[in-house]
């Protein structure tokens, strides 16, 4: 690795935490001018007893000063404090608890997409069209176009209710089946039909017919040189795979009840429970920057072409 | 190539499922074989948001909190399947004694044998202490308020105190008459001094110590919490069901497709979408049940519906005002609400007070409510929708222009509701009703916790509301009303209200030296409420709440629309199943057939 290289990286990195700490700030001031609180019920507690609950988690104190206060205790501390809602649970507990599901929800989902969306891709480009060909990119069309949640639902209602062979509560054993593939099924088309095009496209390149023409095994020149240059666009779209994967694990978590971090995420903001929706907020953010900064590195690595000035 | 790229295919295929499935026979979900006769799965609603008795304010977590405390007193059936309260940790409900100052004091003895489950023996101080801590502000509990019937509520302790280990001695303000129903009250419940001082103590089942039917076992956030047995429960050999599963997901859809294929034997929740349906494939397996709750509309009583120019001031606009919105309550058919929208077996509602409350004879408080040849406020029933809608008119025309067809001057409205599309459908039913006769109110939609801010600070003309009883006692509809009370989203008595001078109260007739005429809000409304909390002639009492709900409905500020209900499915092999009228449902005494 060169020392532009290195630049590049730690430039990217800076930029990360700047991103990260703009999301924080600006999710913890809009949070807080939304109206409503973590004490806001259907039935009203005292004036009293709300001032108490206020004191018991500082949201008493100027806003400025929560701000601080917040920002110090995650940089020195890495502490998100207590869940508001969730009485005696730690938000860090909470996040940890969902995000072990969610995460392998989402690698596998991303795993089963792309290994599955290369090989079909690549199956289809060498029998370009040929049926097999015109199956994959009817059937690919289909996931592409049709939302997770119609998807899941009809999932559920074939695998978990007519046929019974999977169950449909996502905390049971082999519960995240039908997630996964329901995750999975669109990236996993979309990466299968970038595949075949950019296979191709790569098929009918110059190098190809000279390695061709030197004699060079069927198998080298597709394992060797057309695949593994084929997968350029395939990894761009790595990043925003993940972020499908994450938002459209909000939906599948729901459809599926797997106990994942989507719900904590999403009720966390209905019920203003403030040091929740900044944990969420801030591990999402983590994760779709860090993400994207792997992207654009694993870019380069395939890529030797590719020069970060 | 073909087939080594196949191979590849199915290869990446079964590694990524066997990855995620450790199962070989996943049929069943949670349970290894279908619902064995001491297990039962069921799912209420999402993770409860705490299981500590004092803190909880969810029916579902007070399924679970009666699964796993006992009180003074519980919920059961007798032998004939009627509700009752019975004493559960109490030796006996026993009667209370009147003091000279008008105080009650009531004297219980705890039960021999009643252990918590560590082993340690309950104690009235474990009482004394759990009462004190759910009643105090420091706490800040939603229902902290339900012991402002214990004399002291309010200052820095309740008079209740342990005289020994095995007798606690608690005085209420006056007679109370849900006093035993308050014992079954989860935040009645005991808690240890010692387990509670870690905050962290009802999250997890290593410190979850308890005295009731149940343990928890077993608890995987967001998805399931296991209740089995408690071997200490000083009733154990009554309990039927060995273990419990709660499962936790607020999905409707997910639910029931849980139902459906067996792995869950009780839901409490189904889309609207499938009501139907369900009803017809599943006749034994849907339940709807009652529930005390009534869904209506009020108006910010601060809202000027007058048109311009039409020179009313002062008392008068007020009472064109009630006159106006108690009309515009006849316009609606809540038949047609139930039937076509609402779709969940609701009953159409003719009064606030909900269907369920009942008076000391036995008899429905809505039937008696209203003083009307028909039951309650509004006739409700099919056959007077047309001559509802046309009395509506007549009034309004004393107020509006009408050129036949529709009222050509009336300012106009918003409704605001919370985002959901059942509220949002009965919303536009009410639009397109008031839009035939000419009366344009907009729609504004709002996330939960804005809506509540903004309908409590009456930053609107119409708000859907909603309101289920804590207790079974009309009080817990009527106190809400109250000038200074959190929950008074009409704004009676506050801003330019304070000053109204329309009201009128005479309680000589039953013998209380009140007489007022044209009173405000807080001299009348404010004053009955207290004396019906002081009131301790039980008789008395319930003409009294008639009475405020009476000058309630005056006001034409509340539009009940129906009495919610409970719907539920639940398998038919499950017997000994019961739910109380707040919707608590117990398992702790079912079976299962076959």
């Amino acid at each position: 690795m060169n020392s532009k290289t290195m630049f590049y990286i730690l430039k990217r990195i800076g930029l990360a935490l700047l991103t990260i700490w703009v999301v924080i700030t600006v999710t913890f001031f809009v949070m807080h001018a939304v109206p409503g609180g973590p004490f806001m019920s259907e039935k009203a507690v005292s004036p009293t007893a709300q001032a108490a609950l206020e004191a018991k988690y500082g949201l008493d104190k100027p806003l400025l000063e929560q701000y601080g206060t917040y920002l110090k205790d995650i940089v020195t501390k890495f502490d998100f404090g207590p869940s508001v809602k969730q009485r005696g649970r730690m938000v860090i507990d909470v996040i940890a608890d969902g995000m072990k599901t969610s995460a392998k929800l989402g690698v596998i989902a991303a795993a089963v997409a792309g290994v599955v969306g290369i090989v079909l891709g690549a199956w289809a480009a060498l029998r370009r069209n040929k049926l097999i060909d015109k199956t994959i990119m009817v059937i690919t069309t289909a996931f592409v176009s049709m939302p997770s949640f119609i998807m899941g639902s009809l999932l559920l209602v074939l695998f978990a209710i007519t046929w019974m062979v999977l169950p449909a509560n996502g905390a049971a054993k082999g519960g995240l089946v039908l997630p996964i593939i329901t995750l999975s099924l669109y990236p996993m088309a979309y990466i299968t039909r970038l595949t075949r095009s950019s296979m191709l496209d790569v098929l009918g390149q110059d190098y190809i017919r000279t390695a061709k023409a030197k004699g060079v095994s069927r198998a080298k020149i597709i394992f060797g040189h057309a695949l593994k240059n084929s997968l350029i666009p395939v990894i761009t779209y790595f990043g925003p795979m993940l972020a499908y994967i994450v938002t459209g694990s909000l939906v599948v978590e729901k459809i599926f009840a797997v106990p994942g971090i989507g719900r904590a995420f999403v009720t966390s903001i209905t019920s203003r429970d403030y040091p929740m929706v900044m944990g969420t907020t801030i591990v999402l953010a983590v994760l779709i920057v860090v993400m994207n900064l792997v992207s654009d590195i694993l870019y380069k690595v395939v890529d030797p072409r590719i020069n970060f000035d | 190539m073909k087939k080594i790229l196949a191979l590849l295919l199915v290869l990446a295929m079964m590694l990524a499922l066997a990855a995620c499935s450790e199962s070989t026979n996943p049929t069943n979900g949670g349970t290894d074989t279908p619902a064995k006769a001491s297990s039962i799965a069921v799912c209420l609603a999402s993770e409860p948001d705490t299981l500590d008795p004092a803190l909880n304010s969810a029916v579902d977590g007070a399924t679970m909190i009666a699964h796993l405390f006992s009180g003074l007193a519980k919920w059961a059936q007798d032998d004939k399947g009627n509700l009752v309260i019975v004493a559960d940790t109490a030796k006996e409900l026993v009667e209370g004694v009147v003091n000279p100052d008008g105080t009650v004091t009531y004297t219980y003895t705890i039960r021999d044998g009643a252990k918590w489950s560590d082993g340690k023996d309950v104690t009235a101080k474990d009482f004394e202490f759990a009462w004190q801590r759910a009643a105090s502000e420091a706490l800040g509990a939603d229902y902290g308020y339900m012991f402002e019937v214990v004399d002291g509520y309010g200052t820095d302790s309740l008079n209740v105190k342990a005289v020994d280990d095995k007798t606690l001695e608690v005085t209420l303000a006056n007679a109370v008459a849900y006093w035993n129903e308050l014992l079954a009250f989860p935040v009645y419940f005991p808690v240890r001094e010692d387990v509670v001082s870690d905050e962290s103590w009802a999250t997890k089942p290593e410190t979850y110590v308890c005295n009731g039917a149940y343990t928890i076992t077993g608890w995987e956030h967001n998805s399931v919490i296991t209740m089995e047995k408690n071997a200490n429960y000083v009733d154990a050999d009554k309990i039927t069901m060995d273990k419990i599963e709660f499962y936790l997901s607020d999905d409707a859809n997910n639910m029931v497709a849980n139902f459906k294929n067996g792995t869950w034997q009780l839901i409490d929740d189904v889309p609207t979408n499938e009501m139907e349906t369900l009803k017809k494939e599943y006749p034994e397996e849907y339940v709807v049940a009652g529930q005390i709750g009534t869904y209506y509309v009020c108006w910010n009583i601060g809202e000027d519906i007058l048109p311009e120019g039409s020179g009313l001031t002062g008392n008068e606009a007020e009472l064109a005002r009630a006159e106006i919105r108690s009309a515009i309550s006849l316009l609606f058919d809540r038949n047609y609400i139930v039937e076509e929208i609402g779709q969940g077996g609701q009953v159409p509602a003719s009064s606030f007070v909900a269907m369920g409350m009942t008076n000391p004879d036995g008899t429905q408080f809505y039937k008696t409510a209203g003083h009307n040849d028909f039951e309650g406020y509004i006739n409700v029933s099919k056959d007077a929708v047309e001559s509802n809608f046309n009395q509506a008119i007549e009034t309004l025309k004393k107020y509006y222009d009408y050129d036949g067809a529709k009222f050509t001057n009336f300012p106009t409205m918003n409704y605001l509701y919370n985002t959901s599309e059942a509220h949002k459908a009965i919303g536009e039913y009410l639009q397109a009703q008031l839009a035939s006769i000419g009366i344009t109110m907009n729609m504004e939609n709002q996330e939960w916790a804005t809506f509540l801010q903004t309908r409590k600070n009456g930053d609107y003309s119409i708000a859907r509301n909603g309101w289920v009883a804590d207790y079974n006692d009309p009080i817990c509809f009527l106190d809400m009303w109250i000038t200074a009370s959190g929950n008074n989203d009409v704004q009676f008595g506050k801003g330019e209200h304070a000053n109204v001078s329309i009201y009128s109260l005479d309680l000589t007739d039953l013998g209380y030296d009140v007489k007022v005429e044209n009173g405000t809000w807080a001299e009348t409304y404010d004053v009955l409420i207290k004396t019906i909390k002081g009131c301790t002639d039980n008789n008395v009492r319930y003409e009294l709440m008639h009475r405020a709900e009476d000058l309630l409905m005056s006001t034409g500020c509340i539009c009940p629309i129906y009495y919610y209900t409970d719907t539920y499915m639940i398998s038919k092999n499950v017997k000994g199943f019961f739910s109380n009228p707040l919707g608590y449902k117990y398992f702790m005494y079912c079976t299962i057939d076959g």
